[in-house]
């Protein structure tokens, strides 16, 4: 048996394995942040961590609040801005790309915008951001889903993946050959992208995960790869870091809220001069 | 003649520069935001804007419960509460009080780089052509891109115009009194929005001396001559941070996040925070009286300064220490001399 370990920290262990050392690596908002902050404590040192704020090759000590957030680091390599760092990303300089799912659909398009009609919706999602301009230039993307779903279409097509599937996203002439996602990562499992059709597939279950259960979260027939693997089980070395290092993440945003509420309201325990 | 002082409180600042239906940019990127700045914009019941904000957080939340918004352009608005939770943004789409127009995060930063610099329009990232961001539009129309061809390879471009909103406010760390606004960190947009603005209103946590930013200049990010007005405003961003100066207050944050889901709770929010402080020192006040001095002392960062960086030269005078002029070689007596022995002085 493992130790124990919560949802969040799974998904936030199997994408920083996603992290190899070198890469230059474009962090997004939320949890990405923390699996580059592991990645580089425990695999890959040298990896350039950026962020489209213009933060460029930094060491996190705490977690980030956002991505312009110079508080969570000690000092970093580069300040740049917003526009050249996306041109840098336009010109083929970024390795990988992290980004957070609302919905995605079989061929890896995802919405992060709304959810309903876009001009009166039902649900205002935070938006674009940087996301279509990332998922467009970076070598590859890894998407992860806390809370998303799998649809059969869109509610607003924020972010572009594989188009219809085949070769269409190639066949536009918008995009460097060979970008696109190559992975979402959920709290059940990993899933990749079928190198001729596009369409996603399930390579990778996580333990005490019920395929079933995947499916009933997925509105078409799911494919599965032919040797579905499960996914390595975190190790102790990898949920320490995280526990350590982040851990309001470690037990989800909800459960971190109620508890910061509720030191708020015993007038806020003074910690300052322990830490 | 002398020039009027541009040093102003934030609500003269906010009266003469940002009037009903102009358009405003908040020059802040996700992090360091001009609350004060906001707040006395909700104050003085300021309505119609049209705002432009790289990434909506608490500030654009706070303008749009203000009733202050009509349209908004962006690439990222705030959601209190994660995906259960909800915002006023999206009250306000729902109840048709409000337009937004969504960009990329490129996008919406080019359109305000082409403003920077005068020109028209600017080309920007193809990939988005496919995605609803070019094909749903709303009050921009036809205008919120456009493609042309290039006129060298004759591809596609696509574009997006220029955007010269007319009054920005910002906050940065430091300024002087004429509003040499140095800011660090994240740089994001932040330059870019103040001068593509026709008129800048700057708040800072410290009005320094002029000999500070001279040593400095590399901070500068909007010189004095685009800026009219600074407002000096310890504070002026919490509960969101500045470096240097406090880190983000999550307490409050949390307290924020729960209330713009909701309604009425964040009626009350804006009534306790925004409307019944006449300034920032009376937000502080109140702040210290709800939850303590040690709740807003734990904020405040512990100093990590940048190398200095050396601006010294060899020497600040033509003449060195002997009178003697450093590469002709002669005093002021000789050039004098010799200047007259040519017949070049006129007697």
């Amino acid at each position: 048996m493992s130790k124990p370990y919560t949802l969040q920290e799974l998904l936030i262990i199997t994408a920083a394995r996603e992290i190899h050392d070198y890469e230059k690596v474009i962090l997004g908002v939320g949890l990405p942040t923390t699996a580059g902050a592991l990645a580089k404590a425990l695999y890959a040192p040298h990896a350039i961590l950026m962020m489209e704020s213009g933060i460029i090759d930094f060491k996190p000590l705490v977690p980030l609040n956002h991505i312009a957030d110079v508080h969570a680091i000690r000092g970093f390599k580069y300040a740049t801005d917003l526009f050249s760092m996306f041109t840098m990303t336009y010109r083929g300089f970024v390795d990988v790309c992290f980004l957070g799912v609302a919905q995605v659909d079989r061929f890896g398009n995802v919405n992060t915008t709304c959810i309903g009609d876009y001009y009166h919706p039902v649900k205002r999602l935070p938006g674009a951001g940087g996301a279509p301009d990332f998922i467009s230039y970076a070598k590859r993307t890894v998407l992860t889903m806390l809370g998303g779903e799998f649809v059969e279409r869109l509610d607003y097509f924020t972010s572009p993946g594989y188009l219809t599937g085949g070769s269409t996203r190639d066949d536009t002439g918008w995009y460097p050959q060979g970008t696109g996602p190559k992975t979402i990562i959920t709290t059940q499992g990993v899933f990749g992208f079928d190198e001729k059709t596009k369409e996603v597939y399930l390579a990778q279950i996580h333990p005490r995960v019920r395929l079933e259960d995947i499916k009933k979260r997925v509105p078409w027939e799911l494919k599965i790869s032919p040797d579905l693997k499960e996914t390595v089980p975190p190790s102790a070395e990898e949920i320490d870091f995280i526990r350590r290092f982040a851990p309001a993440q470690a037990i989800g945003r909800k459960l971190a809220m109620e508890l910061v509420i509720k030191n708020s309201l015993k007038g806020g325990k003074d910690t300052s001069s322990k830490n | 003649m002398t020039q009027a002082s541009k040093v102003m409180s934030a609500q003269e600042a906010i009266e003469r520069f940002v009037p009903d239906g102009c358009e405003l940019a908040i020059g802040n990127y996700t992090v360091g935001s001009c609350m004060e700045l906001v707040s006395e914009i909700v104050r003085q019941g300021k309505r119609n804007l049209t705002v432009y904000s790289q990434s909506g957080v608490i500030d654009v939340e706070v303008l749009v419960a203000g009733g202050c918004v009509k349209r908004l352009v962006t690439t990222y608005v705030y959601r209190g509460g994660g995906r259960e939770g909800g915002s006023s943004v999206e009250r306000a789409l729902r109840n048709r009080t409000l337009e937004i127009e969504d960009y990329t995060n490129f996008e919406y930063c080019a359109r305000l780089m082409a403003g920077v610099h005068g020109f028209p329009f600017m080309p920007v990232l193809e990939g988005v052509r496919p995605t609803d961001l070019f094909h749903k539009r709303s009050f921009l129309g036809e205008d919120k891109y456009r493609i042309i061809s290039c006129p060298y390879t004759g591809r596609e471009v696509l574009t997006v115009p220029a955007a010269n909103p007319d009054v920005c406010i910002v906050h940065v760390q430091r300024a002087d009194r004429e509003g040499n606004a140095q800011y660090w960190g994240a740089m994001g947009s932040v330059a870019y929005a103040a001068l593509a603005s026709k008129s800048i209103v700057v708040s800072c946590e410290q009005i320094v001396s002029e000999d500070i930013i001279e040593s400095s200049p590399h901070l500068t990010i909007i010189p004095a001559f685009r800026v009219n007005a600074v407002v000096e405003i310890p504070w002026g961003a919490h509960p969101m941070e500045v470096i240097g100066h406090y880190n983000r207050d999550i307490m409050m944050y949390s307290i924020f996040a729960r209330a713009c889901s909701d309604e009425r709770r964040m009626k009350e929010w804006m009534e306790e925070w925004v409307l019944s402080q006449l300034s920032r020192e009376s937000y502080l006040e109140h702040y210290i009286e709800k939850f303590g001095l040690h709740s807003l002392n734990r904020l405040k960062a512990r100093p990590y300064y940048s190398a200095p960086a050396d601006y010294g030269a060899a020497f600040t005078s033509m003449w060195d220490e002997h009178g003697r002029e450093r590469n002709m070689g002669i005093t002021r007596e000789e050039l004098e001399d010799f200047l007259r022995e040519r017949g070049e002085l006129y007697e």
